[in-house]
């Protein structure tokens, strides 16, 4: 029993010296020490030995199963630090494989660019308004003091909608009447100037986001559908300064800094002064494509809301006076993404969406 | 509209400006200058040469062979054909290397066997005129050598304005309106326009007659004995022309275009000769009437059109365009020049019919000063006499009629003006300048808070007819650019927010965070085809009646079409997508202004899927992101049923599948009982052909934004504290015949559950031979937890016994598990 008992301690302790891992170490546990295990198997023989034995060949026995204990345990220990050890040293561990491929999905750049402007003014106190895409033609026009014989009303710049059948004759006789009031797709979100006033009154400041229609064929820089928004304050004591600043707090939103700004003349009939502001170039120094060298680029029209247009809202241009702007969201969208085609926007191409992670 | 500053300098001193700076000071006062070039820049390299040796060409008869010096170094051989160059002239020459006007670069040549160094060239080589019958001769005191602009003063800075920006601007479509905006401007003299100072005693007794005095107020005819045929204009007259961009032809047609290009007021001569009458008659069009304008077209007229004609028929179609048979030739003696006053709409509207935009046309729909129709003659008078000293006015112009601008006396009140405009202004400084662009100002008491301000004519026609139309006057010459932002300071309150917008956009984030959909824009037109496709008759859609693209007629109702539309062009390198957008639709409603719905719609497209339902189909999946949606709104409680809307629905969805479709209707227990809010769909089979997406599943949903935000607006999810006590979780699968729908089976087990029941969900659905002929297992994991004890064994085997009930009474049993 003796010499079994050396021989498993031999074969079992050369074993632990050369495990490589600590599976081979459970093994080991498990093949000697187990409930089945050899030594295991030796000490329940310890019964057949003749009493006087029994003492000795027990000690002997358990100092086997301790030192086999301790072995492994120092072995286990070994092995433990030296896969730590490996693996902070990085030991077959490649950080620079790729992980899964990113789950996509995004908001269009035109709605994070509105968003944006939205949220700004509405932290100025702006109400976030919402007009019909398909608007009597004397909110889009007459109301902005844009008479009949205006050269904006042609069709040639407005899209039209049709009198359906039922009102076909109504309107045919209201006509004859001159108080026909044809229906257009709205050729600029200025239409909610007169909605918003109608609506809520003064003081009001609202900015209205949306889509407007144009009878243009479509190119690189033309497109039928795209997006304005217009921004419109009408209070008391409203002036051009005033404006200035809430232009200027726009294009500070849109390119994160302070740009120089300036404002010369501009004709839109629903204002008076009317202006166009221009800011300088947010993409050069010096001069650039998209300033076409002149370091200036022309950003926003915009103008005193003109006694007319306040009228025909019924409020009185003796007390109060307002401020309107519009600004073309797609045009600033591709300048800020440097998207070449305005065909993109509204392509609803996956390779276009892709590229503005929201 | 193109501006000569040479031109305009004549009226006001620019001899110290920069040009750019004048272009500056013009954008940022008056109207935007969109370029600035100067013309006879392009004749840079073109030089004073002196023929020294003339000889002919031993080869041809029509060729000289000279010798030409232009002050550089030795002279040079240069094959000449015109039949003017001689020995001693001074002309224009091009050394090899020079970029012609036309762009044509010279080269060393050799002709007929001479060589060539150069050019001498005719004054249409260098496009200074139409002359081409021989070389350009210069004066003989020219400098040799001197770059030929220099020597001709031919530099001129033109620029190039928007004429967008001048529309409502009448005074500006000539270049004396310019010089006069410069001159307040700059606060330099404005010098008077030289005209005839008196018309000849008698007067023209050619008659005139208004017959449509709407159209055509107030109309002057001007007859002139050219003495001697036309010929062509002297080198200052041709170079203003030219510099901005029209074509010299004859000094009387020349003559004309001047004065309209300086005043604005376009002018029309005939050949008082060709004139039958003569007599001229301004009448409204016959319908149907066809004049052959002197462009060649016939054109048929309209009864608003405006005809000039004389004792035979018409002659010019008026404010638009002359006519061929009376226009002024090489034979003309006589003319009977037009100026006139026209209706500034229906010249508008004629030219814009005919689509025959003119210089005329262009500036008399603008309004203009009805004051210049006389003065237009007496500057073509005037300067008639400079031109063409042999010409000889007949008589006095016959002057027909009447017409004024309107008087206007506006009121300025300088500190309102100054507050408004937010520039600190004295008054002075707002009148000084008034008063330079001839405006009469007059304080209006002695307390000088408010001035009469005198609107002049050339303003008055409908520029500046409000008060605040004098505040942008004082605004703009003062200068916007000086303007300092200020911050409003009034009263903020939270503002009003849209809760539809904020529903959309919370779903928006959702579908783009949480779904990774991609969030589109899509056309709001359809093609007429999708009528038919949906099955919707066109009353059923908004129409354009000037669609932009022919057919392209019909407004969406809602995103799904259009949507759809951008699906197949994805499909070539996205096997699968999911696109939503937030839009609107329109349909007709009781009213001309069709009525307006907010929808959010989504369209998802992959691979086909083994099942066609159960939560690995795409239908099963656009059921989970509806669901998911609705509890975003949130909402908590909902009816849904299979197919398609009822007709009676506010929501219909032509191009969902028939059967493969579900409705949710709000809860009987909410206040809007029954109001469908969405319905998720595979594509109708027919669509699915009819866009070529049979290979690919197609899912849609609609969501009624509108009515979503009513149920849900204000509320938010409730809390409920989770369970104390542990779950058993219970595997259970049944199998039963497949006409039984899940939703019965899921009843069922729900009832087999009651209260204890929390989660139940399908796991596994199997159809195989070993369970037998039309049977199929649904397994679920079902979890089991009470509010007040820790379940046992028991109560499992409670639950069991009730799910294995159940599955007989529906026809089927309870398989191990």
């Amino acid at each position: 029993m003796r010499e079994r008992l050396e021989e498993l301690r031999r074969e079992a302790l050369a074993i632990v010296a050369e495990a490589g891992e600590e599976a081979r170490l459970r093994e080991v546990e498990v093949r000697f020490l187990g409930r089945n295990g050899e030594i295991t198997g030796l000490l329940r023989q310890l019964g057949s030995l003749p009493a006087d034995q029994r003492p000795a060949a027990g000690r002997e026995a358990n100092l086997v199963k301790a030192a086999l204990q301790e072995a492994l345990d120092q072995r286990r220990d070994q092995l433990q630090q030296a896969s730590l050890a490996r693996e902070l040293r990085g030991e077959g561990f490649d950080p620079t494989l790729p992980g899964p491929p990113p789950p996509a999905g995004a908001l269009h750049p035109l709605s994070q660019v509105q968003r944006r402007l939205e949220d700004l003014f509405s932290s100025m106190g702006f109400l976030v308004a919402d007009g019909p895409e398909v608007e009597w033609e004397s909110y889009n026009f007459d109301a902005l003091n844009i008479p009949p014989d205006h050269p904006a009303r042609e069709a040639q710049d407005t899209i039209f909608v049709r009198a359906p059948q039922a009102t076909a004759e109504a309107s045919a006789a209201a006509e004859s009447d001159g108080k026909a009031d044809g229906v257009v797709l709205r050729s600029h979100t200025s239409t909610v100037q007169i909605r918003a006033l109608k609506k809520h009154g003064p003081p009001l400041r609202v900015v209205a986001p949306g889509r407007v229609f144009r009878q243009e064929a479509q190119d690189a820089t033309h497109e039928h559908t795209f997006h304005q928004m217009e921004g419109l304050v009408v209070d008391r004591g409203v002036g051009v300064a005033h404006m200035l600043h809430a232009m200027n707090s726009l294009l500070e939103g849109l390119f994160g800094r302070k740009l120089e700004t300036r404002l010369r003349p501009g004709f839109f009939p629903f204002v008076e002064p009317g202006f166009e502001l221009d800011a300088r170039c947010p993409f050069c120094d010096s001069g650039c494509r998209v300033c076409k060298g002149s370091t200036w680029i022309e950003l926003m029209p915009g103008g005193l809301v003109h006694p007319n247009v306040l009228e025909a809202c019924d409020v009185d241009p003796e007390v109060y006076s307002g401020y309107a702007f519009g600004l073309g969201l797609s045009r600033v969208v591709m300048l800020s993404y440097g998207i070449d085609d305005i065909r993109w926007l509204l392509s609803g191409d996956l390779r276009f969406l892709r590229q503005f992670p929201s | 509209m193109k501006i000569s500053l040479n031109w305009v300098g004549e009226f006001v001193d620019l001899d110290d400006q920069d040009p750019a700076q004048v272009a500056e000071l013009l954008s940022l006062h008056t109207a935007e200058v969109e370029g600035l070039e100067v013309f006879g820049d392009n004749l840079r390299e073109v030089v004073v040469g002196e023929v020294v040796e003339c000889g002919r060409h031993p080869q041809a008869d029509k060729l000289s062979v000279t010798r030409v010096a232009f002050g550089a170094g030795e002279t040079v051989q240069v094959v000449c054909g015109a039949p003017n160059v001689r020995q001693g002239l001074k002309v224009a020459f091009a050394p090899v290397g020079t970029v012609l006007p036309g762009g044509l670069k010279l080269k060393k040549a050799k002709l007929r066997g001479e060589l060539s160094m150069g050019m001498i060239c005719s004054a249409q080589e260098l496009e200074l005129s139409e002359d081409h019958q021989g070389i350009l001769e210069l004066q003989p005191e020219a400098k040799v050598g001197q770059p030929l602009i220099e020597h001709l003063a031919l530099a001129d800075p033109v620029l190039e304005l928007d004429n967008k920006s001048l529309t409502h601007r009448p005074d500006l479509w000539g270049h004396y309106g310019f010089a006069r905006e410069l001159a307040a401007i700059l606060q330099r003299p404005l010098k008077p326009l030289p005209v005839l100072a008196d018309w000849p005693e008698a007067q023209s007794e050619i008659p005139i007659h208004l017959l449509d005095p709407e159209g055509c107020p107030l109309y002057l005819g001007l007859p002139v004995e050219l003495g001697g045929r036309p010929s062509p204009s002297p080198e200052w007259l041709q170079r203003r022309l030219l510099a901005v961009g029209q074509r010299p032809l004859s000094d009387i047609v020349d003559l004309t275009n001047f004065v309209l290009l300086e005043l604005g007021q376009p002018t029309h001569a005939f050949d008082l000769d060709r004139l039958s009458g003569p007599e001229i008659q301004v009448r409204a069009a016959e319908e149907g009437e066809v004049l052959t304008t002197l462009d060649g077209q016939p054109r048929s007229l309209q009864a608003q059109d405006l005809v000039i004609a004389d004792g035979s028929g018409g002659v010019a179609l008026a404010g638009v365009m002359g006519g061929g048979e009376t226009e002024v030739g090489d034979s003309t003696e006589r003319i009977l020049l037009e100026s006139a006053v026209f209706h500034p709409v229906r010249i508008r509207r004629t030219s814009k019919r005919l689509a025959l935009r003119t210089e005329a046309s262009s500036r008399f729909e603008k309004s203009l000063d009805p004051a210049l129709a006389e003065q237009a003659l007496q500057r073509f008078a005037y300067l008639l006499a400079k031109v063409r000293p042999q010409a000889r006015l007949m008589a006095a112009p016959a002057k027909t009629g009447q017409a004024a601008a309107p008087q206007r006396r506006l009121q300025l009140e300088p500190a309102k003006t100054s507050a408004l405009l937010g520039l600190p202004l004295q008054a002075e400084e707002m009148l000084r300048p008034l008063q330079a662009l001839g405006f009469q100002t007059e304080a209006k008491d002695e307390s000088r808070q408010a001035y009469w301000v005198e609107v002049p004519s050339w303003r008055a026609t409908k520029d500046v007819t409000l008060d605040i139309d004098l505040v942008e006057e004082v605004g703009r010459l003062a200068g916007y650019h000086r303007i300092e932002a200020v911050p409003l300071r009034a009263p903020v309150e939270a503002p009003w927010k849209d809760p539809v917008r904020n529903l959309a956009r919370r779903l928006c984030d959702r579908m783009a965070g949480t779904h990774h959909g991609f969030e589109s824009q899509a056309y709001s037109f359809l093609d007429q085809r999708w009528a038919k496709r949906l099955n919707l008759p066109l009353e059923a859609f908004a129409r354009l009646q000037n669609p932009v693209q022919e057919g392209v007629d019909l407004v969406r109702r809602d995103p799904i079409p259009s949507l759809l539309e951008q699906v197949p062009a994805n499909l070539l390198e996205n096997e699968r997508g999911l696109l939503f957008e937030c839009a609107k639709g329109y349909q007709p409603g009781n009213g001309p202004l069709p009525e307006e719905r907010i929808w959010f719609g989504a369209v998802a497209w992959s691979p086909k899927s083994k099942t066609e339902d159960g939560p690995e189909s795409m239908f099963g999946r656009m059921r989970s992101l509806t669901e998911d949606l609705l509890r975003c709104a949130p909402l908590d409680d909902w009816q849904v049923q299979t197919g398609l809307p009822s007709k009676q629905d506010a929501l219909q969805a032509p191009w969902a599948h028939p059967s493969q479709s579900l409705c949710w209707h709000s809860s009987p227990k909410t206040k809007d009982a029954g109001r469908i809010l969405a319905v998720s769909a595979m594509l109708d089979p027919q669509l699915r052909e009819e866009l070529s997406l049979e290979n690919v599943a197609v899912g849609l949903f609609l969501l009624d934004l509108a009515a979503l935000t009513q149920l849900c607006e204000g509320r938010l999810p409730r809390f409920e504290s989770p369970a104390r006590f542990p779950a058993i979780k219970v595997d259970v699968a049944l199998a039963l015949p497949v006409t039984v729908a899940y939703d019965q089976v899921e009843k069922a087990l729900r009832e087999a559950g009651g209260k204890l029941l929390e989660d139940l969900r399908l796991f596994d659905i199997f159809q195989g031979a070993s369970l037998g002929e039309g049977i199929r297992s649904l397994a679920f994991h079902a979890t089991l937890r009470s509010a007040s004890k820790t379940l046992s064994e028991k109560d499992e085997q409670k639950f069991l016994k009730r799910v294995e009930a159940a599955a007989q009474r529906l026809g089927g049993n309870l398989r191990s598990c």
